[in-house]
Parts: C-alpha cells; structure tokens; sequence
C-alpha cells in the first residue's frame, strides 16, 4: 500500500495493483472512538477499505501521510483552557486556548449546541457550525472547570 | 506555484476585484491569511503583509472550495494538474470562499467576475455582540429612548386614557404618602398629652377615607393599565402581522418561518408584559422613591442622608445579583425542557421502546434527566435564598440605621415619636421595591429589542405596488421576453428565458431539479420579478398591472396542496367568499371531491383540521382543485399535482384538471413525465434556459434532452417496479 500526493494536493493510493485518485480520509465515529475506524474513500465517495486501529495496522510511511490530510481535514478545536465566558442577552461569548491556538467564539442555545458525549467530554458548537471539543474535562485547570460548571 | 515579483501582486493599472481574510494558516492554526484575486492572479498573504502564494489566473483550471469537518480550504486546479491549496478557512469564512471560489472560476474560464461576497451580517457593527437574528437588531446597542418613544406613538389613539393613567399614578402615590403622616400626627398628639377621642376618631376616620381613594385608585389604574397595555399590543400584533402578510417573498427565503411568527407572538407579547408589569411598577415605584426621600428629608435631612445610604448598595447588590440568579434559574428551565423533550419522544415512539424491550434504557435516560433537573433546581433555588435572605440584610440595615441614629434624635429630642414612627413606615415603602429594580431593567432591555424587531419588520419595504397600476381582466397570454432572474443575483437560475404561451394553451415545465420549473412559476405568479428581461401579459409588462388584481386572476394547486384549519367548504371557498353553496358544490363536483365529500359525516362542514391534517393526501389534492376552479383563474399553475397518490384517485384527480384547465392558460410542473402527456407545448429547462420546445412526441421523435429524461425514467421506474412511463 502506498499512500502519497501526486500531482501535489491530492491524495492517491495504490494497492493491490490498483490506484485511486483524490482519496478522502475520513473517522467513523471520530467522537465515540477517536483515533479508531478510519476510511479510505475513493474520489466518489466509495468506501475502498477501512482500518480498526490506524496506528497498529497501517504502515508508520503510511499512517504519518495520513496523519498529515487528517489534520488538514478535520479543523475542530480542541480546547485546552477555557479563559473566560460571558452570557448575554442569550448567547455565550466564550475566550479559549486550543490546540490550533488561542480563540474566541460565540454560541447560542447552549442545550442544542453543548452536547455531552460522556460525563467528562463536551462537544460545543458555536453559531457558524465550528466544533470545539474538550475530551477530558476532569484533566483541565481548576479556572476551566469552575468556569464550565456555570456556564454548561 | 509561483512566486510574485511585485510587493502586491498585482500588475501595473490593474486593481483587486475581491479580497477575503481566511482565519487558519496553513499548520491549521487560527490566523490570518488575505487572500485577494485580481483579474490576473490569486495572491495570498501572511499577517505581515508577505506573499505566500501567487498564481496566475492564466494557469487555472479550476477552483473550488474544498469541504472539510469544521471549516474548509480553497483549492486552485492549475492546467498542469496540480491541487494548490490557497487557503484554509473555519465554517464561519467558508459561504465567502464558496462565492470567491465562483468568482475565480469564473476568471480562469474567461467569464467577468461577478460574486456577491457580501454576507449577512451575524455581529454588532457597534459592540461585537452576536444579533440574535442575522442582519438583525443588536438588543445592547438599540436606542432605547427612541425605541419607546416610537412606542409611545402607539399611544396617540388613546391619548386621554393614557394621561388619566399618569393622573391616577401621581394620585396612588401621593395617597400613599397619607397614612404614615396622619400616624405620625396622632403619636404626636398623644405624647403631647392629647388624650380626646373626637380628634383621634376624626384621624382614623380620614385614614380610613385615604385606604378608601388608594384602593380605588389601584382598581381604576390598574384596569385601565390592563386595558391600555393590551390595546397597544393588540395594534402592534396586528399591525406587524399586517406588514409581515405584504413582505416581499425574499424576505421569507431568508428568515425562518418560527422567527417571523415570534415577532408577531413573542416579541409583543414581551412589549405587553413589559407596558402592563414592567412600566407602572417602574414609574409609581419611581415616584414613591423620590417622594419619600423629600418628605424623609424634609422632616430631618442629616437623618435622611444616614438611613438612605444602603439604597445604592441594595441597587448595586440587585444589579449584581440578579444575572447570575436568572442563568440559573434559565439553565433549570433548559433541564426542564430536556425532560420534557424526552418523555414526548419516548411516548410517542412507544411501540417502538416497547418492541425492543428498551423499557429500562428509557428509564434510565429519564432517571438521568430528572436528576439533572434536580439538581439544576436545588442549585438555583439554594442561591436564590441566599442571595435573597444577603438582601434583606441589607433592606433591614438602612432600618437599623434609622432605630440607632433615629431613636438617638428621638432620645435626644430632636426628632419626635410621630416623625420618628413616619420615617420608620415610608422605609419599608421603598426599600422592599427596591430588590425588584434590577429586573425592572432586564424586562425594559427585553422589551426594547422586541419593540425594536417589530419596528425593523415595520420598516421593511412591502411587495411592489399592491395596489396601484392597471386593473384590468386578463386573458392569459404570457410571453417571457430574454428573462433574467436568481434569488441571489450573483447567481442566475434563469437565465435569458424566452416563450410565449397562447391563451388558453397548456405549457409542461419539464428538467432536473435546479433546471428553474418552480422559478418559472414564481416568476409567472409574480412572487419574484425578473432582474433583466420582461414578463409580459396581454402584451404589457406584468409589473405595469395592478398585483392585488393580477393575482386574483391566478390559481395554484400544489404539489402538497395547503387547507387551511376550517371547513371543507370554507377551503374550497378561500377565494370567493361569497361564493353560494350551489357554486361550491358545482366546483367540487367538477373536482371529483363531491362524493368522498358527502360520505363524511358533517359532510361540506367537516374541519379539515390543521393544515388539513384529517383529510388524505388525494382528498386535500381535490378540495385544493375545487379551490381553484371556483376562483375561475385565467392562468393556472399545477405543480406535480397528482404525486403521492393511488393509481383510482390519481385517474380521478387526472379528470378534474383536465376540467380544471379547459379554457386556462396553465403551466404545469410534474417529474413524472408521463402525466404532461396533454400538454400542448413542453418547455425542457436545464440550467435556467430553454434547451428544447415542442409536443411530447414531438420532443420523443427528436431523442434529445426529453428523450433522455424520460429514458432514465423509464430505467428508474422498472428497477422500482411502478411501471413505465
């Protein structure tokens, strides 16, 4: 199997003989089980296999050029520190670090749009679709999480 | 890739014709990358201004934008086969660099660039703030003062009444006022030694004279206010339903239907609250404040100043208080209303629980949800008395101030038992309302940004001439002249469409979906007007012809036909009121909608319920026929009329449109191709154009566009066994 970009920008796999042009990477159940069950599709869409644990059964040449379009596909925030959060007329107006930098973001109807995925992850989504995750809640600073407490 | 030899990018005399800020660099970290196209290149730059990317248009392909989880990426395709990846942007840029990516797109094909990067506005120009509705109103930075002045002018029909309420308030107030005076007086007269029943009995008996005109004075007032409040937000909801019934269609494409209605319902609704709660408790409140603290002063000013002073506190604690009070008590109604949400779903879909024995799974979620409610309560409920019981302390101090600096006057002599006893009772007056100002506020911002909705749906410009222009009876010929039309105008979906249907001729509007059947038909029912070209009735352009009257003479019968909540026969007569039972019945007899009709027990009186929810899909297709033949319409538009519905009540709805459309100039939209069958003409529409014109053999005969339509049909239909076309 190999796994590169040619012409430059799209993905191509060969494998068994076989090539496929503009293949898209794409988790299954990225929030239930991060890091498991990633998709090959080909440039129509079509499954062409897919993989339980990426790092154990893909090639390391492989699984480091997926790694690379994962990153550029999936554009979620991951929130490390939440800085502040103020609620008006609303809408919530948070401040936070993630793992793609500092941010500021706004949501509204917190019922619909701060889902729990399990008592210690969040998923929030503010008002353009963006998604901010916080896997690990327990894991954050004192600050965050007492801000969290009043806010979701 | 190229690199740029200019500092900009651009070429001499050239300029940009767009420019875009994407907010993630090219590590998918947020920052900022302007992106801007000239007619000669895409040039990007980093937050130091550098260019990072230059590709001229001459080398393009193509450009897209490229959809990803959370965001997207622009994707340049030069002739060489490469993907360049110019920017990567969040959900929140990524409608702009669809539109920027169209317009590239349309530079490498040679085309004029011509994009609409303009995008609804989703924040305060002013403060930051998010609007609670796109291009909305910023409930923060309304002008409030004038916001209630243009409400006060709601008020000019019941002028009188409203000075009466402002007389009644003053009077309620300056009653108030009487009770602890004539107290005091008769403390004073006792520590005087006054010991004579005749002038005791004479004070009680004006006390009592003052509880009776008070008590009056609420009743009158509070009636009138009741009355008043809800006369003004009757001629508000009225008034805005008004407006929003003449609002150009646009405006409906843009804003829900639910945030529409809640102008009508909920925003009036928060005015009312607000004129009938809010306003009196404001003012007489208001008023009672600033004369108690005269009458305080004027009795001892040293005295007045040292009891007073918790008042700015208390305002300060209630102000404070109040937010983070309501957050709670609004996170228990969310916890509410996911309880809520859960045991309507698992009711409704209970066959379903019980059918994979998920009883305990049910119970479990519910058990989870009302625990969380719970607790939400618990925690609001617990602050609220503590906060509740901080205030009191701090309603109490300025009471204690006045025991301890008063009772000292009062030992002293220089205050008297009757003053003493006077400044006691008008503390417990002001300083109760006091915990209350702060929501007040809140009710008052709420209030404004309603006022403030309803005024921007007021302010909105109607449908063009309504009334107005030439009335005249038509006989339906409709010609379109080079027509020009996208809902977006960066965007056509018609685009240059020429024909003309004779009257009484019947035209099938035939193509994929997006081809622009159902625009044709706005087009024709005049909803949207052309951007370019003509549409021309009888030979004159329809926007010269008075709307009100041009419409009149137009019938609809949808695809899913709309009752509405009334009688059948109400229905069929939406159109003509005033129409005789005999004519309804000729209407739906013509309709084949008169026997199933009868077979009902309240048989033309039966209620169609919400959206005609107790009728069948045939038999709401049938009463909408009738509808449309007793408004007797010189042009018709049938829109897939016949789908969904058993072979026998499709023969019988085939049977009433064709009575239906005799004499009638019709346009008729259907995908199943086979029902278009008696068309007179067919028009094949792909892309917002006219690609082929002729009869239905004609058009088979041709084996071009049509030809293909129905052949891919025919294939789907075998393969789903509901026979051929």
């Amino acid at each position: 199997m190999h796994l590169f970009y040619a012409p430059e920008g799209r993905l191509r796999l060969t494998m068994d003989n076989r090539s496929y042009v503009e293949v898209v990477l794409a988790w299954a159940s990225p929030l239930t089980y991060p890091g498991k069950y990633l998709s090959f599709l080909d440039g129509k869409g079509k499954e062409i296999f897919m993989v339980t644990d990426p790092v154990v059964e893909l090639a390391p040449e492989v699984w480091s050029v997926a790694q690379g379009e994962l990153q550029r596909r999936y554009l979620n925030g991951v929130v490390h520190k939440v800085l502040s959060t103020k609620t008006e007329f609303g809408s919530t107006y948070w401040h936070v670090i993630t793992d793609r930098g500092e941010k500021e973001f706004i949501t509204q109807s917190l019922q619909e749009n701060a889902q729990w995925l399990s008592p210690d992850y969040l998923l929030i989504i503010d008002v353009d679709g963006n998604r901010f995750e916080i896997p690990n809640i327990s894991g954050l600073d004192e600050k965050s999480k007492q801000i969290l407490s009043v806010t979701v | 890739m190229l690199s740029a030899d200019a500092d900009s990018g651009l070429r001499e005399g050239e300029s940009f014709l767009a420019e875009l800020a994407a907010d993630l660099t090219e590590d998918g970290r947020f920052g900022i990358r302007h992106v801007r196209v000239s007619e000669s290149a895409v040039t990007v730059t980093n937050e130091a201004g550098a260019i990072i990317l230059n590709v001229p248009i001459a080398d393009l392909e193509e450009a897209k934008n490229a959809s990803l989880v959370s965001g997207g990426r622009l994707v340049l395709r030069t002739k060489s086969h490469e993907d360049i990846v110019a920017a990567s942007y969040s959900l929140t840029r990524a409608q702009a660099f669809g539109e920027l990516a169209r317009g590239i797109q349309q530079l490498a094909k040679g085309e004029e660039f011509n994009v609409n990067l303009v995008q609804q506005k989703i924040r305060c120009d002013k403060c930051g703030r998010l609007l609670p509705e796109k291009d909305g109103v910023c409930p923060n930075c309304i002008n409030r003062g004038k916001t209630m002045l243009r409400l006060g002018s709601f008020l000019k029909p019941y002028k009188k009444k409203a000075i009466l309420l402002g007389v009644y308030a003053t009077g309620s107030t300056a009653l108030a006022l009487l009770p602890p005076k004539i107290q005091g007086e008769i403390l004073d007269a006792f520590n005087a030694g006054n010991r004579e029943i005749g002038p005791l009995m004479q004070m009680v008996g004006l006390w009592a004279l003052v509880l009776v005109g008070l008590a009056s004075i609420q009743v009158l007032s509070g009636r009138l206010n009741t009355w008043l409040g809800s006369n003004l937000a009757s001629d508000l909801r009225t008034t805005t339903y008004r407006a929003i019934e003449f609002l150009n269609l646009n405006y409906f494409d843009k804003k829900p239907v639910g945030a529409i209605a809640s102008r009508v319902t909920q925003d009036t609704d928060r005015v009312w609250f607000f004129l009938v709660d809010g306003l009196p408790f404001l003012v007489i409140n208001g008023m009672m404040l600033v004369a108690v603290a005269a009458m305080i002063f004027s009795i001892n000013w040293l005295l007045a100043i040292m009891i007073l002073a918790p008042i700015p506190l208390v305002a300060f604690i209630s102000v404070k208080v109040w937010k983070p009070i309501s957050n709670l008590f609004f996170r228990t109604s969310q916890k509410m209303a996911r309880v809520h949400m859960h045991l309507n779903e698992s009711l409704m879909g209970i066959r379903v629980v019980k059918a994979f024995a998920k009883e305990d799974n049910e119970y479990a979620k519910f058990k989870t949800r009302s625990e969380e409610l719970r607790n939400a309560n618990i925690k609001a409920d617990q602050t609220w008395h503590t906060a509740f019981g901080g205030m009191t302390l701090c309603v109490t101090l300025g009471t204690v101030i006045h025991w301890a600096v008063g009772g000292t006057m009062l030992y002293r002599g220089q205050l008297t038992f009757g003053e003493f006893y006077m400044i006691h009772a008008y503390l417990g007056m002001v300083y109760g309302p006091l915990q209350w100002f702060a929501s007040v506020n809140n009710w008052f911002s709420r209030a404004m940004a309603g006022a403030e909705r309803i005024f921007e749906i007021l302010d909105t410009k109607p449908e063009s001439a309504l009334d107005g222009g030439d009335v005249r009876k038509i006989t339906g010929q409709v010609e379109f002249r080079d027509v020009r039309f996208g809902y977006d105008k960066s965007n056509p979906v018609i685009n240059g469409v020429s024909f003309t249907a004779k009257e009484g001729e019947m035209i099938g509007l035939v193509g994929h979906s997006g081809a622009g059947k159902s625009t044709t038909i706005n087009l024709v029912s005049r909803f949207y007007e052309p951007d370019q070209g003509q549409i021309l009735i009888d030979g004159i352009d329809y926007r010269e012809l008075d709307l009100r009257s041009y419409r009149n003479q137009i019938g609809i019968v949808l695809q899913e036909p709309f009752l509405f909540n009334g009688t059948i026969a109400d229905n069929i007569k939406y159109g003509n009121p005033d129409a005789t039972m005999e004519q309804v019945m000729e209407a739906a007899k013509a309709a084949n909608a008169h026997d199933f009709v009868l077979m009902k027990s309240d048989g033309y009186d039966t209620m169609v319920g919400e959206r005609g929810a107790r009728m069948s899909g045939g038999e709401k297709q049938r009463i909408s026929i009738a509808r449309a033949i007793l408004h007797d319409p010189k042009i018709l538009i049938l829109d897939e009329a016949t789908s969904s519905v058993d072979v026998e009540t499709e023969r019988k709805i085939q049977e009433a449109i064709q009575r239906l459309i005799a004499g009638r100039t019709t346009f008729a939209i259907a995908h199943r191709l086979s029902t278009l069958r008696n068309a007179d003409r067919l028009l094949v529409l792909d892309r917002g154009k006219v690609v082929e014109e002729g009869t239905h053999e004609e058009l088979m005969d041709r084996k071009g566009r049509f030809y293909d339509l129905v052949q891919t049909q025919s294939a789907v239909n075998e393969i789903i066994g509901i026979g051929t076309v």
